[in-house]
């Protein structure tokens, strides 16, 4: 991979050819950390997380063919099927990596409940971030922070957020309450 | 608990970026590239080394795991 410093970091290229691929079968949003650090938080991570809309099986075996076609591999298994039965219907993640390299990685959930539902229907673009691509809206992002995960990290990245983006109080506090609703 | 000084040091780049809209990008490529960069790097001497290769496997099954 070429090395420069330009307007997209390494990061950056990562999840945008992911979530291009991702973008032609299915609907995502991206969700915390990298949401702070796309906003330009001074941090890394070993993991971006994905939210995807539940889907077939034969609909998962072609998303995980082109991931695959397009120089990414699964931590988890080769195998689509595998990945489907054993992992993303029964709530759990995987993690995708490009070929050649342990980091970074992509963790792709399925959307397991309403919550993830209503963020998916209300999913954004930053265009401040300079990426196109989906975010779950900023509210959640920073209500998810302050009220569930709550770690130092957690905590600096909702601050960020904050000040960064005009952020509408009454909404996140609404988010609040739908978080404590299904978490 | 991180003491006071860190968050400052968080406000103070977050209205860095918000003040700056375009100067920050810049900066923030450097400083990510140069994690991936140093871990890439990293993987790639353990594998020269004796039983690297192993090692490697053993920090992906390690990975592999995690919830």
């Amino acid at each position: 991979m070429e090395r420069s410093i330009g307007d997209r970091n390494i990061l950056d290229k990562f999840c945008t050819e992911f979530c291009s691929i991702v973008e032609k079968h299915a609907k995502y949003i991206i969700v915390s950390g990298f949401v702070a650090i796309a906003a330009g938080r001074t941090r890394a991570t070993e993991d971006i997380d994905m939210i995807v809309e539940r889907m077939s099986k034969k609909t998962f075996n072609k998303l995980h063919h082109d991931l695959v076609a397009h120089g990414f591999v699964c931590m988890q298994s080769d195998v689509a099927d595998e990945l489907f039965d054993d992992y993303l219907t029964k709530k759990a993640n995987v993690r995708y990596t490009y070929k050649d390299k342990h980091v970074p990685e992509m963790e792709v959930k399925f959307a397991k409940d309403e919550l993830d539902m209503l963020q998916l229907q209300s999913r954004i673009k930053l265009p401040s971030t300079g990426l196109d691509v989906w975010f779950g809206i900023i509210e959640m992002n920073i209500a998810f922070k302050e009220d569930y995960l709550k770690s130092d990290k957690d905590i600096e990245d909702a601050r960020h957020l904050r000040i960064v983006f005009d952020v509408d109080e009454r909404k996140i506090n609404e988010c609040k309450k739908i978080i404590r609703m299904y978490r | 608990m991180r003491d006071k000084t860190h968050m400052e040091q968080v406000e103070r780049w977050a209205r860095y970026v918000k003040e700056h809209p375009t100067a920050w990008k810049k900066e923030h490529t450097q400083f990510i590239n140069a994690v991936y960069e140093k871990a890439w790097d990293a993987m790639e001497r353990l594998s020269q080394q004796p039983n690297g290769k192993a090692k490697i496997v053993a920090l992906r099954e390690l990975r592999k795991t995690k919830t």
